[in-house]
């Protein structure tokens, strides 16, 4: 028996030796791959080889890897983001433990990016587009995770101009693509088109509520976990993004989830916990101070000493100081601002491999407002998978749920009128209470005002290869969003008049899209060409039941409440609109040296003109990557290089189909019948036409001193053109408006990516690299209907949170398309002797014609255009321009051995905004019974008389006399709409700071991990600017401070992340 | 030979910078200008201002689609029959005023340094505006006056995004009228009446019968009066009774007389009170305490106060609110004709 066991040992080496011999023997190597940078091990690196390659291990938690393969084989160590190691076996190897090292890559030439409907690699992309890792948006918790992206990408322009948790900044790609300016007084948002995972997420819908809130106040952006990122495709010209033409005209962003990719499944455990901080508060004068600058006022400005002493006395704020309802101090910010703590937490489990994967992700987000009653909270479970038996067949799922909660508040999206107007009360007034009737106040905090959004979003694609090289796919994707807001207000705030309101909506996207792909290699000369068609359809609708006189406080309903004053129905934002869409492309690349593209579709709405049904949208792109050339190859310090081009069409519809079609209207009644009319507002446009933008591209891509400098510059010049604009009727016509597509705008620039990385070798522990984007932009009207050259928009203004008719913006051909319609201050009358006189008659200049309004010592010194002698209406000029020509910023990631620390600056530059909180502070001072917060101005240069004579100043001022109160109302000399109030918007902000520690190896092992990391982060850290309001970010998209929003707060973070 | 190369390579790595950056900075768009706009017009075609008066013609320009700033250019002025119209074209020593009048000022002399003469055409249009001015020193005795149809003119509207013509517009001047309430022919310049009346009248009884006496009982005459001697430019008051002998003017004894109108030196004598005082009257359109509400007419008032039946005080007076726009010496007489006022105590 024991012969007989060597004999066979002996049989089998000598097998062994004869195959080890003759290279047919296979070995068994082991070994561990450990990652170049954090000197980790690394999991899930697959190992390969064969040609073609194919799959025959993976490596464990630890790194090890152990396979077994033919002596003279090549293994192949991928991993994805990582460079292959490539690794002949020789027989030597057997039984040794090989150490692998792998690296991040770092040539952005062979990152994936999406262009079209397929991922290729960057260096033979023909369409500009940019890829942000997920990576960069974590470890620092916000509701929205865009707006972390902020300075990024160049070109995405992102001003994260409220701090109201869940809601959303405005986002341009490049540059304004619309004037249109809504009846609330913004700029109506073009926003690009988000795709998650395949699904269409319009976020440029549901602002018809007014006041930058999209439905019922939760963005849908808001809803996407920041952990389950994988990657941010922003796809900004036409020829990357021609195959989502239409509805591509804005730019689109892709947004890829993870998915898994390790045999052995992972489960992730991240949370944050966070500090958020008010900003600052004003200093506000208190109590005595406030009421005695009052008094002194009154008994300086008034016309005699009499009169001044009657109205003071009249004013039992003023004169009875000692009755307890006005002997305050109150500090009213205190009521509104808030430092909170929050926290979030997310779960995924991933696994799997290239033939089957899954993902499930979990997470929690909670944060609570710094202004009182408001919060979100986020709830959300996404899940895919991934499952590809053979090469020929492909399938994927996507579902993701998520439920957002939102307390407005009194406050709606971006504004909290209730809390600014609030934090705006005269500190003499008792502080908030039932019997005290400072309504605003005590609504910010008493009026139940929640709002629920749930979103499901679901896509099933498919693929299969029918036969080599011709692969048919089909994506269906579904989104329904439902919203519900619950309003109540008791009754003891609004006169015994309690209200509820109720709000349901619902929309839901249908989207399908087939492919037919065909690719064939011939030699050196690749074709790619696809057909496809696809149809999309939105449905939207809104429920609103709005009760007032409810049985009691208590009791809401449903009986009891008064039917007179209570009103319910549909709102007229009822939508259904259609999309179809057919196209193709042809792709040809030779070597990957030269690529040309040519894409075209035709597309059809269901609110384009009956006479104008498709509109057809074409791109051409082609690529010479002259890095790649032979002769390249003896200039050492050119790593890689590219040049390209393109040109393309897209559309996004905008309007209705009113606009179209026209409507119709129950009318009066006629002998007792109902009848129904048309709506004569709008007269219907039978060739209305979606927006088309039209775009060319040219960039160039470089890599120098081995790709440790990448660059790309890119300047692009588009059209976007078909703009709509409602031009006024003569009343013979029957009908107020034709809404014409005549508005055109240009935007041309130049931007500038680059990457630098500092360190020269990549192995030391010691890393930084350095990222800057940055875009220089102009934005010019190019065309207006009716043969007009210049027309105006009202803007509404916002004081102490009310709507106000305010000032317009003008727009006018060859200047930039949106500009403020100004008086032009050049500084302080400083006698009345100053002022000037006219000639004819011998009387100063007035203010409006015929008001006998004179100036005087003390007023603001606007200038008289058209030298009239009157400062009117044909004195007012476009001044400014409210949209930044510079954005971009700066990214620093630096590492050693186990730490790493990311500074991410972001800045905005050459903008105007129209510093109104300065304008509101004088103002207050203007009206002495008008009761609101008074803030300290002796740091402003204001006029004040001299000593012997009231008509003659000091000299110096740069600000009018705030205190001639009785001439104030008429001539407002705090106006807004005036270049003493226009300021640069410029500024520089450090917006996240991350230091990070992994874990080391040793310890992990103890506590049975893979991976730990802590982080450390803070958030919206300092904002550096020349600006003197607030904050020169937190204004609107036309360039307006207005007191009313809600400000940023500063985090603090400190995060966990766990793998097991 | 390397080095050749890396030359080279720089060369094409600038060269295609420069093209990159180049086409971006070049500007396809069209350029930013003014717009002349094809609704913009004169709302007032036909001007008809009273000579011898500065009068503005403003609020005349519909901007439309325009925008600012413009210019405006008078043109071609012509007589009707085409033939050229010289004293539309030349310049005229004109007062013009350098600061403004405040109804404050403590001596002649300070008004007048407040005015100086520059040369400017009489009819004026300003640059900017599209305002008119015709100025106080355009007289009948040389520019066409109505009924003539007297003046045609173009006036150019441009700015730097074009021009337009406005053709035709009219100035058809009446004949100076002096002083307001005025009792003369529009068309003709020729008075109607001897004289006007009183613009107010209170509780003013008849020596005589007792009775109130109405508009009927005062005729006031403006009149320039050189026979008077004085120098300069002065206004002197008189009254006289029904004999159109003088009446003392200290009778009138609640009369305001140093604030009766912004006038300076006042000489009062038994028959008339004189005032040096700068013309026209008043200076200029501004509510003063010597004017009416709007500013358009001087003020004056002139009072006594007596007992009535009872033992009442009666305080009678009347006044007369006026405008004279020509300098010179001028005189406004109020003259009882049918009764004489009772000024004696019930």
């Amino acid at each position: 028996m024991k012969k007989m066991f060597h004999l066979t040992a002996f049989v089998l080496l000598c097998v062994m030796t004869f195959t080890q011999v003759y290279g047919q023997q296979k070995i068994t190597v082991s070994g561990k791959v450990t990652d170049g940078s954090s000197k980790e091990p690394k999991a899930g690196v697959t190992v390969q080889t064969g040609k073609p390659l194919r799959g025959i291990g993976t490596t464990d938690e630890d790194g090890i890897f152990s396979v077994s393969v033919a002596v003279g084989e090549e293994l192949v160590f991928t991993h994805s983001g990582y460079n292959d190691v490539k690794k002949r076996i020789t027989a030597a190897d057997a039984g040794r433990a090989m150490n692998i090292t792998i690296s991040l890559k770092d040539a952005s030439l062979d990152e994936v990016v999406v262009q079209g409907f397929r991922s290729t690699k960057k260096a033979i992309a023909t369409g500009s587009s940019t890829v942000i890792s997920g990576r960069q948006v974590q470890d620092v918790p916000a509701s929205n995770v865009i707006s972390l992206l902020q300075g990024k990408v160049a070109g995405l322009n992102i001003q994260n101009n409220t701090g109201s948790p869940g809601a959303m900044g405005t986002i341009n790609l490049r540059g304004l693509s619309s004037i249109k300016i809504s009846g609330d007084g913004m700029l109506t948002p073009t926003s690009p088109l988000f795709i998650i995972d395949g699904v269409p997420i319009d976020v440029n819908s549901g602002f018809e509520y007014g006041f930058q809130s999209g439905g019922v106040g939760v963005n849908p952006l808001a809803l996407i976990p920041p952990e389950d990122v994988e990657q941010f495709d922003v796809l900004r010209d036409a020829a990357a993004t021609s195959q989502y033409g239409s509805r591509g005209a804005y730019g689109v962003i892709l947004i890829t989830t993870r998915r898994g990719k390790s045999k052995v499944p992972r489960v992730q455990y991240v949370t944050n916990m966070f500090l958020n901080v008010p900003p600052p508060l004003r200093e506000v004068i208190g109590g005595k101070d406030e009421r005695m600058t009052r008094i002194r006022t009154i008994l300086e400005n008034d016309t005699s000493l009499a009169n001044a002493y009657a109205r003071i006395n009249s004013s039992l704020a003023l004169s009875d100081s000692l009755n307890p309802y006005y002997n305050n101090s109150t500090n009213w910010q205190a009521y509104s601002f808030r430092s909170t703590i929050n926290h979030q937490h997310n779960i995924s489990v991933l696994g799997g491999d290239d033939k089957f994967n899954y993902k499930t992700n979990l997470n929690y987000y909670d944060e609570q407002g710094i202004m009182v009653n408001t919060g979100f909270k986020r709830y959300s479970l996404n899940m895919n998978a991934l499952y590809s038996p053979t090469n020929a067949f492909r399938m994927q799922v996507t579902l993701n749920g998520s439920l957002g909660m939102r307390n407005n508040g009194d406050g709606i999206g971006l504004i909290q009128p209730g809390n600014a107007k609030n934090a705006n009360n005269s500190s003499i007034m008792p502080p908030p209470s039932l019997f005290s009737e400072n309504n605003s106040a005590l609504a910010s905090v008493s009026v139940q005002n929640n709002n629920k959004t749930v979103n499901i979003s679901s896509s099933f694609d498919v693929q299969y290869e029918l036969v080599k090289g011709l692969r048919l796919s089909n994506l269906l994707t579904f989104n329904f969003n439902t919203g519900t807001t619950n309003s109540f207000t008791p009754s003891y705030l609004n006169n015994d008049i309690s209200k509820s309101l109720n709000q349901s909506d619902r929309s839901s996207t249908l989207f399908n899209r087939s492919i037919l792909n065909y690719a064939k290699n011939i030699g050196d000369h690749e074709f790619n060409a696809y057909v496809f068609n696809e149809v999309q359809s939105v449905d939207a609708k809104t429920n609103i039941i709005s009760l007032r006189q409810t049985a009691g406080d208590q009791i809401q309903g449903p009986i009891g409440y008064n039917s007179l004053l209570s009103a319910g129905g549909i709102l007229d934002n009822l939508r259904q609109t259609r999309i179809h869409g057919y196209g193709g492309s042809v792709a040809y690349n030779y070597d990957r040296k030269y690529i040309v593209e040519l894409n075209y579709r035709l597309d059809g709405t269901s609110i384009n003109g009956p006479n104008r049904p498709y509109s057809e949208n074409p791109a051409v792109s082609a690529k010479w990557n002259f890095g790649f050339e032979d002769f390249m190859s003896e200039i050492p310090w050119l790593s890689s290089g590219g040049l390209r081009a393109s040109w393309g069409k897209n559309i996004t519809p905008t309007g209705s189909i009113y606009d179209v079609h026209g409507r119709y209207q129950v009318g009066l009644p006629y002998n007792n019948n109902p009848t129904v009319t048309i709506n004569q507002n709008v007269v219907p446009n039978e060739n209305y036409l979606p927006e088309t933008k039209t775009e060319s591209n040219l960039a160039l891509e470089f890599g120098l001193f081995n790709n440790r400098l990448d660059a790309t510059i890119e300047t692009y010049y588009r059209s976007i053109d078909n703009q709509v604009l409602g031009i006024n009727l003569a009343n013979i016509t029957g009908f107020t408006k034709y809404n014409t597509n005549d508005v055109s705008l240009v935007n041309y620039g130049l931007e500038l990516t680059t990457r630098f990385r500092i360190t020269k070798d990549m192995n030391k522990p010691f890393q930084w690299t350095v990222n800057f984007t940055g875009e220089l932009r102009r934005d010019v009207l190019t065309r207006l209907p009716d043969g007009l050259r210049q027309i105006e928009t009202t803007i509404k203004e916002y004081r102490d949170g009310r709507l106000l008719p305010g000032t317009s913006a003008i727009h006018k051909i060859g200047k930039n398309a949106i500009s403020n319609l100004l008086y032009h201050t050049s500084g302080v009358y400083n006698s009345t002797s100053d002022v000037p006189v006219n000639l004819a008659t011998g009387i100063r200049q007035q203010l409006g014609a015929g008001t006998g309004f004179y100036f005087q010592g003390g007023d603001p010194k606007w200038t008289d255009i058209n030298g009239d002698y009157i400062i009117d209406y044909n004195d007012m000029q476009p001044i400014g321009n409210p949209i930044p020509r510079m954005t971009g910023g700066v990214y620093s990631q630096m590492s050693y051995k186990n730490f790493r620390l990311d500074v991410q600056v972001a800045y905005t530059l050459l903008r105007d905004i129209m510093n109104i909180p300065l304008s509101d502070m004088l103002t207050a001072y203007t009206n002495p019974f008008s009761f609101s917060a008074m803030l300290p101005i002796d740091n402003y240069k204001y006029w004040k008389p001299s000593a012997t004579d009231k008509s003659v100043g000091q000299g110096g001022a740069i600000y009018a006399n705030p205190f001639d109160y009785r001439r104030a109302g008429t001539l407002n000399p705090f106006r807004v709409d005036q270049t003493l109030f226009l300021e640069d918007g410029s500024y520089w902000k450090i917006n996240t700071v991350t230091l990070a520690y992994n874990f080391g190896k040793n310890l992990l092992q103890k506590l049975h991990m893979t991976s730990a990391r802590v982080t450390l982060s803070a958030y919206n850290v300092y904002t550096f600017s020349n600006y003197s309001g607030p904050d020169p970010e937190l204004v609107t998209a036309l360039g307006r401070d207005y007191s009313g929003g809600y400000p940023k707060a500063r985090s603090y973070s400190i995060g966990l992340n766990v793998q097991f | 030979m390397t080095n050749n190369i890396n030359i080279k390579g720089y060369r094409l790595l600038a060269a295609l910078l420069i093209i990159v950056a180049g086409i971006g900075c070049k500007k396809y768009v069209p350029q930013e200008r003014e717009t002349v706009g094809y609704d913009s017009r004169f709302t007032q075609e036909v001007y008809e201002p009273i000579l011898g008066r500065t009068t503005i013609f403003s609020n005349n320009f519909f901007r439309g689609s325009s925008t600012n700033p413009s210019s405006f250019k008078l043109i071609n002025p012509r007589r009707r029959n085409g033939d050229e119209a010289r004293e539309l074209l030349d310049t005229f020593p004109v007062k013009v005023w350098k600061q403004a009048y405040t109804g404050e000022e403590k001596t002649l002399a300070e008004i007048e340094a407040k005015r100086v003469i520059q040369y400017r055409p009489l009819f004026e249009l300003n640059e900017h505006s599209g305002e008119f001015i015709m100025w106080a020193e355009g007289k009948s005795a040389f520019m066409r006056t109505l009924p003539d149809s007297a003046y045609l003119f173009d006036v150019e509207y441009s700015n730097n995004g074009g021009r337009r013509y406005f053709r035709n517009l009219k100035l058809m001047p009446y004949k100076e009228r002096p002083y307001e309430p005025s009792n003369y022919n529009v068309l003709t310049g020729m008075s109607l009446t001897e004289n006007i009346g009183a613009s107010r009248i209170f509780l003013i009884q008849g020596a005589k019968t007792g009775r109130s006496l109405g508009y009927n009982d005062i005729e006031v005459y403006i009149r320039k009066n050189e026979s008077l001697g004085l120098t300069g430019n002065t206004l002197t008051f008189k009254f006289l009774d029904t004999l159109y002998k003088p009446m003392d003017p200290a009778l009138f004894a609640d009369t305001d007389w140093p604030n009766l109108l912004h006038g300076f030196n006042m000489i009062k004598t038994n028959t008339s009170v004189t005032y040096s005082v700068a013309y026209p009257i008043p200076l200029t359109k501004l509510p003063t305490k010597y004017t009416n509400t709007e500013g358009t007419r001087a003020n004056v008032n002139f009072g006594y106060s007596r007992l009535g039946f009872a033992g009442i005080t009666m305080k009678a007076s009347f006044g007369l609110s006026f405008a004279i726009y020509e300098p010179g010496s001028w005189e406004i007489v109020f003259a009882f004709v049918n009764e004489n006022p009772k000024f004696k105590n019930d």
